[in-house]
């Protein structure tokens, strides 16, 4: 393999320096090396590795594999944000004199530098069961069309390359590593929302075990990572509002989500008092007796619930009857909007921007990135 | 000077658990240049909770918010919590940029006796508009009593950061809003890494393990990095720091004692708020330490 990239007609060179950490995991050496490249200015973060490796440090680790953002391989960190690595363009940055660190993603085992151990995020991809199961065994005669708009429901979901960048940075995960983790759960939602799965049934109800959905903190690092626009964040969301939607509502998040409906219809807001013991049931209320003693001094709580009711109320409970009535239940109520939200880009400062082009989930192929 | 009329949500924490983010909110808010229209027949946004569990009928409700702003004759509507302004400007969103969706929405609305929602109103956090802009030379006059150098921690909270796609107003990784205001109202910012986790709000009833394991690492960083205090734009990070240092004082055996202040307590006592704004005594860690290095 060469690295001697030259540059295009007409393209100039520029000048960075990065500082990666080198990390040995048989002998625990650990070193923030400074690096200098001369290159292209088209070149991206996994184009100055390549060229590191091969003009300066043999030994430098790192996974790669296509190059344009299809592998999944090249998830890596750049100053501590999960970035893959073909598709982080370096020119900016040289421009502005910063030095970027760059690190092994996080939430994963260190092996070699930038190289972790993906099996702890392929035992979880693999313990939500990633593929169809139809229901039966015998192919019929005759093909089973799917809409388009019944594949509308997983486009995001669909286009997951399982990089593990969403993974890096899970704060849920962090804290509990057993999670199962956006990626797996994305995936997840893949299925069941896929109109051939006959499996969603039992799938819900695994994913709402112990470390599953309803673990999730909402952190939202996923869907700020994500290089493929999958939201995994929404696609648990989207679990959610289908497992409520089959009944299956017996953890504590889901009691949790349920009451805040009933009270948004009753009184219009939360009652806080009533949280607690509803999720957690009334005998761990009392074991955190003491506690709430010490919320109610300081008026955090009330002692005795007096309903604060907003005014008109009652057209907070029509409406749920009446969206009841329309039958948009579960995630279809999260994909309707995908059609508005796939239309943002981010720009610092100016807010959202409105006349980015237009990008319907499942009707048009998503654009080519890069 | 005239005040600029904005619709004020103050959702449900404001209302009940966290009153003194409201008083506070609702005494500075002149000062900044700002006249509060506050919406009574409003609900609850359904935070996370009613997305996840009826996401059709959050989207209602929240419409059913910016309809009551919109009939207030507002462009703008002020958020003082995180969480309300993620769920109020995605589902504006939606609304604003699907033209069949929000003709259903608003003939749902109008249906049930509600204005109709055209789309036209902002959903801004008081943070964007004291941290930049009018709001901010306002701010810098306001603040005469300064904060005589204390040492304050942002803590950004996840919701008022990412996804930047909907929220858009500073560099998720690298956010300054807070340190600006903090440093403007004479303090000094201090910097840390957790600045921009997540508290564990969302899951502190459902998995209290996880949760004060995400709780820790602020109040630990800061502490360790030297601050009096920290501040938070987000009344729920607010309740989980301040209200549930004790468990993780029973959890972990260490006492804290991290006083935690709104964003609108923090610029309100260099701006010379009275206590009856500010209500510090509802706070559970006791502010005491940072009045007495104030001198107030
Ligand atoms: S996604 Fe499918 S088509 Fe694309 S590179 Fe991979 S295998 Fe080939
Ligand atoms: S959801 Fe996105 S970030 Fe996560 S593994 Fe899939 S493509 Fe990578
Ligand atoms: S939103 Fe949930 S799944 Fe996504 S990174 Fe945060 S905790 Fe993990
Ligand atoms: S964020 Fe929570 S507290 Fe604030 S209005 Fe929404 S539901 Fe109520
Ligand atoms: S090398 Fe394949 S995704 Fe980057």
């Amino acid at each position: 393999m060469s690295t001697n990239i030259a540059p295009a007609p007409g393209s100039s060179t520029i000048e960075l320096a990065l500082k990666i950490w080198r990390y040995d995991a048989e002998t625990g050496e650990k070193e923030l090396k400074r690096y200098e490249v001369e290159a292209p200015d088209w070149v991206t973060l996994l184009d100055v590795l390549d060229i590191i490796k091969d003009q300066q440090d043999g030994t430098l680790a790192y996974r790669k594999s296509c190059r344009m953002m299809i592998c999944g391989s090249c998830g890596m960190r750049m100053d501590g944000a999960a970035v893959l690595a073909c598709k982080t363009r370096m020119y900016d940055i040289a421009k502005s004199g910063h030095e970027p660190v760059i690190s092994p993603m996080g939430n994963l085992p260190v092996l070699k530098d930038l190289v972790v151990n993906m099996d702890p995020f392929w035992g979880k991809i693999r313990s939500v069961k990633p593929w169809l199961d139809p229901g039966y065994d015998e192919v019929a005669e005759k093909e089973r069309i799917v809409s388009q708009q019944q594949m509308n429901v997983i486009h995001k979901e669909a286009l997951c390359i399982m990089c593990g960048c969403c993974v890096s940075e899970c704060n849920s995960m962090e804290s509990d590593p057993e999670f199962l983790g956006p990626a797996a759960l994305a995936k997840g939602m893949r299925f069941v929302g896929d109109a051939r799965d006959h499996d969603d049934v039992q799938r819900l109800n695994k994913y709402n075990e112990e470390h599953g959905i309803w673990d999730c903190t909402r952190c939202y690092f996923c869907n700020e990572r994500c290089p493929k626009g999958v939201d995994p964040r929404d696609a648990i969301a989207k679990l959610g509002a289908e497992s409520i939607k089959q009944g299956i509502d017996h953890d504590m998040g889901a009691k949790h989500a349920k009451w805040f409906v009933r009270s948004a219809m009753t009184t219009g807001w939360l009652r806080e008092e009533e949280l607690i013991p509803k999720t957690q049931g009334y005998i761990s209320a009392i074991r955190q007796a003491k506690f709430a003693l010490g919320l109610i001094k300081h008026g955090k709580v009330r002692p005795v619930p007096v309903p604060h009711v907003a005014e008109r109320v009652g057209e907070a409970r029509a409406l749920y009857n009446l969206v009841k009535e329309q039958g948009r239940d579960g995630a279809l109520g999260i994909v309707q909007g995908e059609h508005a939200l796939g239309r943002i880009e981010f720009t610092e400062e100016a807010g959202a921007r409105e006349n980015a082009p237009e990008i319907q989930p499942g009707v048009e192929p998503p654009p080519a990135e890069g | 000077m005239a005040l600029r009329r904005v619709a004020y949500y103050k959702g449900c924490l404001a209302s009940l658990s966290a009153k003194e983010l409201d008083s506070s909110t609702q005494a500075l808010a002149p000062q900044v240049g700002l006249e509060l229209v506050e919406l009574q027949a409003v609900t609850c946004c359904g935070a996370g909770d009613i997305h996840e569990a009826e996401p059709d009928y959050y989207l209602h409700l929240n419409a059913r918010i910016l309809a009551y702003a919109e009939a207030a004759g507002c462009d703008t509507l002020l958020t003082i919590c995180n969480v309300c302004t993620l769920n109020l400007r995605q589902a504006n969103w939606q609304l604003k940029n699907d033209d069949a969706l929000r003709q259903r929405v608003s003939d749902n609305l109008e249906h049930v006796g509600v204005p109709p929602y055209s789309g036209n109103v902002e959903v801004r956090h008081l943070l964007w508009e004291i941290a930049e802009g009018e709001g901010y030379e306002l701010l810098k006059a306001a603040a005469h009593k300064g904060l005589k150098g204390l040492k304050v921690a942002p803590f950004y909270g996840c919701q008022i950061l990412r996804p930047s796609k909907l929220l858009g107003f500073e560099d998720p990784d690298r956010p300054w809003s807070l340190e600006r205001i903090i440093e403007a109202c004479g303090g000094e910012a201090i910097d840390y890494p957790a600045k921009i986790k997540c508290c564990g709000f969302p899951i502190i009833a459902a998995r209290e393990e996880t949760a004060l394991g995400e709780l820790i690492q602020p109040i630990e960083q800061a502490k360790e990095a030297g601050a009096d205090a920290l501040v938070t734009p987000c009344p729920l990070c607010h309740l989980s720091l301040d209200a549930w240092q004790s468990k993780l004082k029973a959890a972990t055996g260490k006492d804290f004692q991290m006083p935690i202040l709104h964003l609108s307590q923090l610029v309100g006592v260099a701006a010379g708020l009275e206590e009856s704004e500010l209500k510090f005594k509802r706070h559970v860690v006791p502010v005491t330490p940072v009045l007495e290095k104030l001198e107030v």
